[in-house]
Parts: C-alpha cells; structure tokens; sequence
C-alpha cells in the first residue's frame, strides 16, 4: 500500500475533523444566541447608550470579512494587548460575535414584526414589558424568525470552515491533510463538500420542522 | 367610578380631544355616539392609558391614569374590547382568556383555566374553547375577546367600536352577549355605531363632534324631539346612520 492510497483510518480522521466543525457551530451559535438575543432585548426595552452602540458593533461585524475578523482577533489582539490566544479561543470568539450580529438583526426584525395592537392588547391587561415579552411577544417573534434564522445557521455553518486558516483542525483542515498526503483533490473534496452538505442539510430540515411547529397555528399561512 | 375632566388630547396639530368631561357611575351602560374622527376610540383610549392625556385628568375609581403608580390599579378596574379583536394568534381561545389573570391577577393556572372554560360556554364557545384565533369567525373571536376581558373581572367594560369590523350575523352573536351583561348590571362605555341597539341597552348616550361632547342624555331624552334631536348635528348624524 502506498502513502498517497486512502485508509480506512482517513474515516476516523474525517469524522474528528467533521465533530470540530458540529461542535464549533454549535457553541458559537449558542453563544452568539444569547448575546444577539439579550442585544435585542436591551432594545425592546430602549436602554438608552447601550442601544445606539449595539447597532453599531452589530453593524460593524455585519459589514467586515469573517476572515480579517478572525485574523483581528488572532494576530492583532495579542499583539496589542500582549495576551496569548489559542486557534480555537479566535475561532470561538469571532465566530460568535458574527453570529451574535446577525442574530441581533433577525431578533429585531421579527420583534418589530408584532404589530402594536399586539402589544396594546397585552398592556392594557396589566401585564409587564417583561410579561408581554415572554408570553406575547417573543413566541411570535420566534415563528417569524425561524426561517431567516435556519438561512443563517446553515451560512454559519459554512463560515465556520474560514477557522481551518488559523491552524484550528476541523473538517477543511482535515480534508488539506488529505489532499497534500493523497494528491486527489477531486475525490478529497468531493467528500468533504458532501459532508458539509449533509450537516447544512439537517440543520435545514431540523429549522424547517420547527417551523411547522412553531407556525402551525398563527394566522399567517405564508404569502 | 369613572371620571374624566377637561380631557384634551392631540395628534400633531389635529385636536381630536377638546375639553371632554363625562362621569360614569357604576351600573350604568354609557353609549359614546359620534362620527368617524369624533374622538370616541381616542376617549376609550385615554381611558385605559394606551394614550398620554394633553390637559385634563382621567381617573377610575380615583385612580388617575396619568400617574404610572395608579395606572396598574385602574387598568386592573377596566378592561377593553378591540375593534379587530387583537387576539394573540399563538394561543387557543382559553390561554387568551387566561393569560392576565394568571399573570396580572395571579390566579392559579387550574382555577383560571375552569373559570375561562366557563365563560367561554357562557358566549356559546364551550366546544371551540381550544381553537386558535385563526380557526375561529369574527363573531366568535370577538366572543373570544369579550371573555378576555370578562375574565379580568373588572368594574368597568370599555368597549371600542367591538362590532364594526363584523358581518350584521356576527354582530348579532356579539350584542346579544352585551344585551346579557348589561341586564346583568356591568358597567359599560360603549363606543358604537350600532345606535338602535344603544337605545336599547344604555341608560345615558353621550354624542362627540370633533372632539367636543355635544351632549351627555339620559336614553330616552336624547332619541327624543326636544332632547338630542333638538341639535342639529346629532338629528343629521341619526338620519344618516339609519339611512345605511
């Protein structure tokens, strides 16, 4: 057997390299949904200062590459503030940021979807901003942004193969290994795309169900 | 009781709210008549706060709505019908009547939910209790809506235009149920243009033009020739709306 032939152990290198990829989205997209989600909220509740300088760090990593984002964080960060930062740390913090931007954007959006009577409706029950927040608002809000928010996800999922350049060994980076030790990108890549794929799939297909579920029984039937 | 004085409310330069003064005592079924732009909905709405007064004062029970401390009180007091309903889409008929007395009254879920169930049986909505808005006509949503805000228990309805957006079939279902709870004795302001079923439920009619209260009658004196009628505006107001 030659170096440059596949190996089943090029599975288990794949499947390593697949699980850093899940588990970066993962808890990116967790961290950047809290931080988007609580952005929005502090602009439902109009915090005075903090809004105006939400909407502009959200602005400002909406409007810059992910990659001179992450290269920022990694190169520049540390040599201004003389700190160390691992691969992964970069990763996890500009990929969250990102998220969270974007999640700020769809949270807003779909806040502001719910029309005033909604909320006049629930006022004058007596109920809180944060009653109405929680009970009117945000299961509303939710049917709506679902489906832009599965756009996102299934992006971000994408996105997150930008890391394999700071050396953070996920499934891109696994698929160079191979391809500089087989010398057959077609295949090499074939594979890797079609892995991506099935991932970006079932978050699609696991947005798309939540969504029946979610909207089953609002008024809108889509347009 | 209810009581508003010198009420002025403005959007931009329009006036819309010019002086109003009006008391409703409890018991009492008060019809606000007038037509579009008079300032009927704009009252109801200083009413339950969703509007900041201009000048004057408004108080339920003495609790003046202008005061954030006393609005809680006085929007526990009364509670509005809508016009379109305003019904959350995302809850069944029985979590939208539940919703403010488990969390504003803090009635347990359990007993909330029996005594909504009961008022929905009692509008004829018994079998549609776990509908969502969207599978219910606007005769029933509006049931719905009146339920909503029965459920509150309050001392005061506040009903705004609750019929207009509604087919004369449905808007027979939803003033029967009024019919029912004004002989019950519950307090309502009542903003309508359903002037024949006014007569028949009010004990007093107040008629808004341009944001001024014309007069303020008890029932059967503004229908007649020497009360209401003898101004002008409300006999053309009356001719015309029973024309259509």
């Amino acid at each position: 057997m030659r170096y440059t032939s596949f190996t089943s152990y090029d599975l288990i290198l794949l499947a390593q390299g697949l699980g850093v990829s899940v588990a970066l989205f993962l808890v990116t997209t967790l961290i950047g949904f809290l931080i988007g989600t609580i952005w929005a909220v502090m602009r439902f509740y109009r915090v005075p200062l903090l809004t105006p300088l939400i909407t502009f760090l959200a602005e400002l990593l909406k409007n810059s590459p992910v990659l001179v984002q992450l290269f920022l964080v990694f190169f520049g960060l540390p040599a201004l503030l003389k700190i160390n930062v691992t691969p992964v740390e970069a990763a996890v913090i500009t990929l969250s940021g990102n998220t969270a931007a974007f999640i700020y954007v769809i949270a807003v959006a779909a806040i502001e979807s719910i029309g005033r009577d909604q909320i006049e409706s629930a006022r004058v029950f007596g109920l809180s901003r944060w009653q109405i927040l929680r009970h009117v608002v945000a299961p509303q809000a939710m049917a709506f942004a679902i489906g832009p928010l599965t756009g996102l996800l299934v992006n971000q999922l994408q996105v997150t193969s930008l890391i394999s350049v700071i050396g953070v060994v996920d499934l891109t980076k696994i698929g160079n290994i191979l391809n500089l030790r087989t010398l057959k990108p077609f295949i090499v890549w074939t594979v890797v795309g079609g892995l991506y794929y099935i991932a970006a799939k079932l978050i699609a297909l696991g947005g798309a169900r939540l969504e029946r579920r979610l909207r089953a029984h609002t008024a809108w039937k889509g347009l | 009781m209810i009581r508003a004085r010198g009420v002025q409310k403005s959007f931009g330069s329009a006036v819309v709210l010019d002086g109003i003064d009006l008391d409703v005592n409890v018991g009492e079924v008060v019809s606000i008549l007038g037509s579009s732009g008079s300032g009927k909905s704009t009252l109801i709405r200083c009413m339950n706060g969703l509007e900041r007064l201009d000048g004057g004062l408004i108080t339920i029970d003495d609790f003046d709505v202008s005061n954030p401390k006393d609005l809680a009180e006085a929007r526990k007091r009364s509670a509005t019908v809508f016009q379109l309903f305003n019904l959350y889409p995302h809850m069944t008929a029985v979590e939208n009547v539940t919703l403010a007395p488990i969390q504003v009254l803090r009635i347990p879920r359990a007993q909330a939910e029996s005594e909504a169930r009961a008022l929905l049986d009692s509008v004829g909505l018994g079998a549609r209790a776990d509908a969502y808005p969207a599978q219910l006509s606007g005769g029933q949503r509006q049931r719905v809506g009146i339920c909503r805000a029965l459920a509150m228990k309050p001392r005061y309805l506040l009903l705004d235009e609750i019929t207009s957006a509604l087919d004369p079939e449905m808007t027979a279902e939803v003033l029967n149920i009024l019919a029912q709870l004004a002989r019950t004795g519950t307090t309502m302001v009542f903003v309508t243009h359903e002037i024949e079923f006014a007569r028949t439920i009010s004990s007093r009619i107040v008629f808004l033009d341009k944001g001024r209260l014309v007069v303020d009658l008890p029932t059967d004196r503004f229908f007649a020739g020497d009360g209401g009628m003898a101004n002008a505006r409300i006999a053309q107001f009356l001719s015309k709306m029973r024309k259509e």
